[in-house]
């Protein structure tokens, strides 16, 4: 009887740990009875059509003082012209800021901001809007401003310079969040590059745009009869119609009928789609593959399947994934069906690094499990109960039904759309949750997107037998110009690299050297650390040998490189070069001063003249610079080169300063480096030492 | 084609504000009570459409985490929808004896575990698997998610939860004919939480973690501002909490923390849309009046110390530059407070702020500049914040100089009139537009009453911001824009970066 009675009083004592309050009856959330709501009764906008043709919505809310309209542009980033990506954002964006014929956008920010009004205009995938917000007192002098930027923006070249250079900005930020990247190729990779709704804008699409550019794309779309305009709010009807012609009646420009948007390429991308990142330690996956469209049939079938697979708390995924195993905390899957383009079915979630493959083979099974058997009566209860039930919410706020209306106007579905999504989600049975799980997930076209720390993930992905791919995330720099290579052109190079040989000695010297030693004090003004100091030696083989001493802050690195391979050596012992680094190397070897200069001797080199005294040199490996040169004295002046950086390509400029003379050559004993538009390092040399007998087997010695 | 956009952390929140003389029509939809416990309750009235919103804001936040247990306020948080002794279980009595024989097993583990060096491995390994059999067997009870899925298929949306550094927040909407079943969960998920599943949802906050603040450029950045900027005040930690802290979490704890901090005088709670305050009241008393009255908690006794001298710290990260500076000072019920929020709008008021117009517009040298002017928190001393996105090609340092500039001709110059006259108005207006929102009204509600003692508040602030002069612009800068109590912190490329290009000359 002993043990049993240490039994009970154990579990006295422990009782007190987990229960919070004594059992005691509650009242039952089973009891409860629910009242009907009351029928809904949409409000019924205005309509009318101005004289130029512009359809008009309007309707009337009292409720407060505030009048808000958006004009409805059938246009869109689809409409990107290859090479150009991104004129539709542009366009939307200088729209606004770039200002009208009378008034810059910056007196408009003033004037707006002054009375707490706001018109605003963006382009996105399939539409383009000018949208504005005012108190109710404000309306007449806000939408002047409206009706100005809609007929007559001015798309000043300030303001597009400014945008550009945001983009360029927001283009260089791209692959700082790892969420953001899997999203972004999940889409990406799913449409396809080759195409406006996969493909990604670049520096050079940046780069070509041009003013004329904008606003070819606005007078293309932007007329009266390709607008839909909603007005929202504390007005009269007869008055706010009265006033918008008079407004906007005048404006009688006039374009051929917008083509439809393009057609979604239909195809599968099967496989994983593997992104590095190496500072996250989740792996972020979107799972899926192309959908369907809003109209389908069995559009509501398909709603209701996903909220079951995976949308909302009692989910599937949500239940597997996170409340029983908690290997996530976001988890979902919608069907994502789009008013008049394939939608992308999409199942996306986080989790730890090394739950990767358990999270992706959670999610294969519960695709398979609604694909084979029925969901349950609960489940398909609960599903269409959450939309139904919930179904009053598209109601709340009588610009919900206005906004609704002038979606379906626009992409031509039939105006009591909600109300037959809400019939036939009611009419949704178990067999046809389970026909069409299996008619429209397939498994075997699905896209894998991960984006995270392969390192950690324990499991490997190959765990999963799929073919797998690596997404190259580097973001492509703007081609440089290249001049013309017409015989002129590489005639005045010629000539003109013949006259920066002569400021360096002459080419017969020149050529004589077989090896260069130096030693450099490099000041390093790290982006937005403390300054660092580094002794280093450089040792040259001219036939392509380098050797590389540093002695940095944190220690001593040798490093070596025949051009073909190499190795580094630091604390962390010595290892083969990286790829990265011995791209360095030669880059290094490339544009050291002697070699460049005698680049005309080197079949494996062309040089080009760009104008100005710029040299362009260019090896067959992909290495190029751009020499500039004093046309009058041939002393180079500065290079300027991209150089790989764990963000992409940064620009470098590097200025020469300090000739001297050193056993009948002139070397630099100097040079400032520019990295990015920022200072980033100066170089000063003690001492030049030229064939001073340097071997390879020397140089390639292990330290 | 989707555009590329980059994701500021920040959410601003503006000063609020509306046309005073609407106060005393707003005051005629206003209902307030208090229920014998000590909860109290603010009803407001809009027949526009038959839908109801509901916010609770409890009045303790990730401040209140006691030390070891960062991050507890929030895992109550989470423990929040599990369900009750009704909802969640297949049998009560039997789940909670597993419960508690998981937990006595978990002590053992514990008690092994702390011996350090001398712990038993083999007796830690059996231990461990015990510990796993006990909690599967608690497991086996459970209805996963059955509380949040009442609430989804009963219409309920927009619902979720929140932990902040001062405040925990619970907000959902239903249909109005479902109000009296809101009344029940949410009385009863604060009168008697099930704290199961508890390990397993451990995890999965410790997955928020890794996602918000581990896997992001910008959540471990403001990690290390706040660190930094405070030497002892809680703000210093993240309401996530630190990682071995969440992962050494006991259910033991979370009860404690919802037993002291979970007294009902110290909820409030909004109701906004179409109701009767009349039935309001009656439902309330019918199920909030089971919660046991308690002492009211009293907040972190830890006090800041004055901080002495800049503080500067860079954090390594392979992302584009970011950089955060954070002034003190002093906390919302200052008389200084509504200046913050004028300093605010004159930095980062939309397209007219100083910080658009000259870092963005004119210098083009960042991405986006933004303020914030009480961060991480208002109930205690904090930071006015500052947060710089370098465009490509300038650096944080080009920034920081910059942004310091525009501060320090705040010190010297007078903002003009026509500034302080367009803020004033615009601050009008806003709080105009956020009446259209029952869920943002109910949220302000309850905010207001909490932290400035009503929720009238949310009006008369307008008046207090449009008491702000010229003079006292200039006077705050002064006073609290000063290098000595400045935090920054910028991230910076791996040093390996600058190792490799340092000999790019040749």
């Amino acid at each position: 009887m002993k043990p049993l009675l240490i039994g009970v009083l154990l579990a006295g004592v422990l009782g007190a740990q987990t229960e919070v309050r004594h059992a005691i009856v509650l009242p039952s959330y089973k009891d409860l009875k629910y009242a009907p709501l009351p029928p809904i009764n949409p409000p019924v906008p205005a309509e009318v059509t101005l004289s130029n043709g512009m359809k008009v919505f309007m309707l009337e809310d009292h409720e407060l003082p505030l009048v808000s309209g958006t004009a409805l542009i059938r246009t869109g980033n689809l409409f990107d012209p290859k090479g150009k990506i991104g004129l539709a954002g542009l366009t939307g964006d200088v729209l606004r800021a770039g200002g009208t014929t009378s008034k810059t956008g910056d007196q408009l920010d003033v004037e707006l901001e002054n009375i707490a009004a706001s018109v605003e205009s963006q382009i996105g995938e399939s539409s383009g809007t000018l949208r504005f917000s005012c108190l109710k007192e404000n309306t007449a002098q806000v939408l002047r401003v409206f009706k100005d930027l809609l007929t007559a923006p001015e798309f000043r070249e300030d303001k597009l310079d400014l945008a550009k250079t945001q983009l360029r900005s927001e283009i260089s930020r791209r692959n700082d969040d790892a969420h953001g990247i899997a999203e972004r190729e999940f889409s990406d990779i799913l449409y396809g590059r080759d195409n406006s709704y996969g493909w990604q804008m670049e520096y050079s699409d940046v780069d070509n745009i041009q003013r004329q550019d904008l606003l070819n794309f606005y007078r293309r779309y932007y007329f009266p009869a390709n607008i839909q305009l909603e007005i929202y709010g504390d007005f009269s009807t007869a008055e706010m119609k009265a006033t918008l012609e008079q407004l906007l009646g005048e404006w009688k420009y006039s374009q051929a009928p917008v083509p439809p948007f393009p057609k979604v390429p239909e195809k599968a991308e099967p496989g994983i789609f593997l992104a590095t990142k190496t500072d996250v330690t989740q792996t972020f996956l979107d799972v899926g593959h192309l959908g369907g469209v809003l109209r389908d049939k069995d559009y509501p079938a398909l709603e209701v399947a996903a909220e079951i697979l995976g949308g909302s708390f009692s989910s599937r995924l949500f239940r597997n994934v996170r409340t029983e195993h908690g290997w996530a905390y976001s988890i979902g899957a919608s069907w994502g069906a789009q008013y008049d383009h394939p939608g992308l079915f999409h199942i996306s979630g986080s989790t730890q690094s090394a739950h990767t493959v358990d999270t992706l083979k959670a999610v294969r099974d519960e695709l398979d499990r609604i694909r084979t058997s029925e969901v349950t009566d609960q489940e398909l209860q609960t599903a269409k109960d959450t939309v139904l039930n919930g179904f009053v919410f598209n109601f709340d706020r009588p610009s919900k039904t206005l906004n609704r209306l002038i979606v379906y106007e626009y992409y031509g579905y039939p105006r009591d759309f909600i109300f037959q999504y809400q019939k036939a989600v009611a009419a949704v049975t178990k067999a046809d949750v389970l026909r069409v799980a299996k008619q429209y997930f397939r498994p075997q076209d699905l896209s894998y997107i991960a984006v995270g720390n392969p390192k950690d993930f324990g499991t490997p992905l190959s765990a999963l037998d799929l073919k797998i791919s690596d997404i190259d995330l580097s973001i492509p720099e703007p081609k440089q110009e290249t001049s013309q290579t017409d015989p002129a052109s590489l005639e005045k190079g010629k000539d003109l690299l013949r006259r920066a040989q002569q400021s360096l000695g002459g080419s017969e010297k020149l050529a004589a050297v077989k090896d260069l030693q130096y030693q450099a004090d490099v000041d390093v003004q790290t982006p937005g650390g403390p300054p660092m100091k580094v002794k280093q030696t450089n040792s040259f083989l001219m036939s392509g040998v380098l050797r590389q001493e540093s002695e940095l802050p944190f220690g001593k690195q040798s490093l070596y490189s025949d051009g073909k391979s190499g190795w580094l050596a630091g604390m962390q012992g010595v290892q083969n070069l990286p790829a990265a680094v011995l791209k360095q190397a030669r880059g290094e070897m490339f544009r050291q001063i002697l070699a460049l200069s005698l680049s005309d001797r080197d079949p494996d080199r062309a040089v080009n003249y760009a104008g100005d005294g710029v040299l362009e040199i260019s090896s067959k490996d992909g290495e190029s610079v751009r020499l500039q040169v004093d046309e009058k004295t041939g002393v180079p002046l500065k290079l300027t080169y991209q150089e790989a950086g764990p963000q992409g390509p940064a620009s470098i400029d590097l200025t020469y300063s300090d000739w001297r003379e050193v056993a009948g050559v002139r070397l630099p004993f100097e040079w400032t480096v520019v990295q990015g538009g920022q200072k980033f390092a100066v170089v000063k040399i003690q001492d030049y030492k030229i064939n001073s007998g340097l071997t390879q087997e020397a140089l390639s010695k292990k330290p | 084609m989707k555009s590329p956009t980059v994701k500021l952390i920040l959410l601003l929140v503006f000063p609020l504000a509306l046309l005073a003389q609407s106060l005393s029509d707003f005051e005629k939809r206003v209902t307030e009570f208090t229920l014998g416990n000590g909860l109290h309750f603010i009803i407001f009235e809009r027949h526009e459409a038959p839908v109801v919103s509901f916010h609770s804001y409890v009045n303790a936040g990730s401040v209140d985490d006691p030390s070891g247990e960062t991050g507890i306020a929030h895992m109550f948080e989470h423990m929040a929808f599990k369900g009750t002794q009704t909802i969640g279980t297949k049998n009560y009595a039997l789940e909670r004896q597993a419960m508690d024989e998981a937990e006595h097993v978990y002590d053992r583990y514990d008690a092994e575990r702390n011996k350090g060096l001398k712990a038993d491995k083999a007796k830690l390994a059996e231990l461990q698997q015990q510990l796993k059999a006990a909690m599967d067997k608690a497991n086996s009870f459970v209805i996963p998610n059955a509380y949040p899925q009442l609430i989804e298929e009963n219409g309920g949306v927009g619902m979720n939860a929140g932990t902040g550094e001062d405040s925990t927040n619970y907000f959902y909407n239903f249909p109005r004919n479902r109000l009296e079943l809101w009344f029940l969960l949410e009385s009863q998920r604060f009168y008697d939480p099930v704290f199961r599943e508890f390990y397993k949802e451990r995890d999965v906050v410790r997955e928020e973690r890794r996602m918000r603040v581990e896997s992001s450029p910008q959540g471990g950045l403001v990690e290390a501002l706040l660190a930094t900027a405070f030497a002892a005040h809680p703000y210093r930690n993240m309401p996530g909490g630190w990682a071995s802290d969440i992962d050494n979490f006991r259910l033991t704890e979370a009860i404690a923390f919802y037993k002291k901090y979970y007294v009902p005088a110290n909820i409030t709670i909004s109701i906004a849309g179409d109701v009767d305050p009349k039935e309001c009241r009656r439902l309330a008393d019918k199920y909030f009046s089971i919660l046991p009255s308690g002492p009211l908690p009293s907040g972190p006794r830890t006090v800041e110390p004055v901080q002495k001298g800049e503080k500067r710290v860079k954090v390594e990260s392979p992302a584009q530059p970011f950089i955060l500076v954070g002034y003190k000072r002093p906390d919302q019920n200052d008389k200084d407070d509504p200046v913050f929020d004028v300093l605010n709008e004159i930095l980062s008021g939309e397209r007219t702020g100083l910080f658009y117009t000259e870092l963005v517009r004119d210098q083009k040298i960042a991405l986006g500049a933004a303020a914030q002017a009480s961060f991480p928190g208002g109930k205690y001393p904090n930071l006015f914040l500052l947060f710089l996105v370098p465009n490509r090609g300038h650096t944080v340092e080009e920034n920081e100089k910059a942004a310091y500039q525009i501060i320090d001709r705040l010190k010297t110059d007078k903002v003009t009139d026509d500034t302080l006259n367009r803020i004033k108005t615009k601050v009008r207006a806003s709080l105009v537009r956020r009446l259209d929102s029952n869920a943002g009204m109910a949220e302000a509600l309850t905010f207001y009453h909490v932290n400035y003692g009503d929720w009238r508040k949310l009006f008369t602030g307008i008046d207090d911001i449009a008491k702000v002069t010229a003079d006292d612009v200039q006077r705050v800068a002064k006073q609290y824009f000063v290098p000595e109590t400045r935090t920054v912190v910028y991230t910076y490329a791996p040093a390996r970066a600058a190792g490799e290009q340092k000999g790019q000359g040749q």
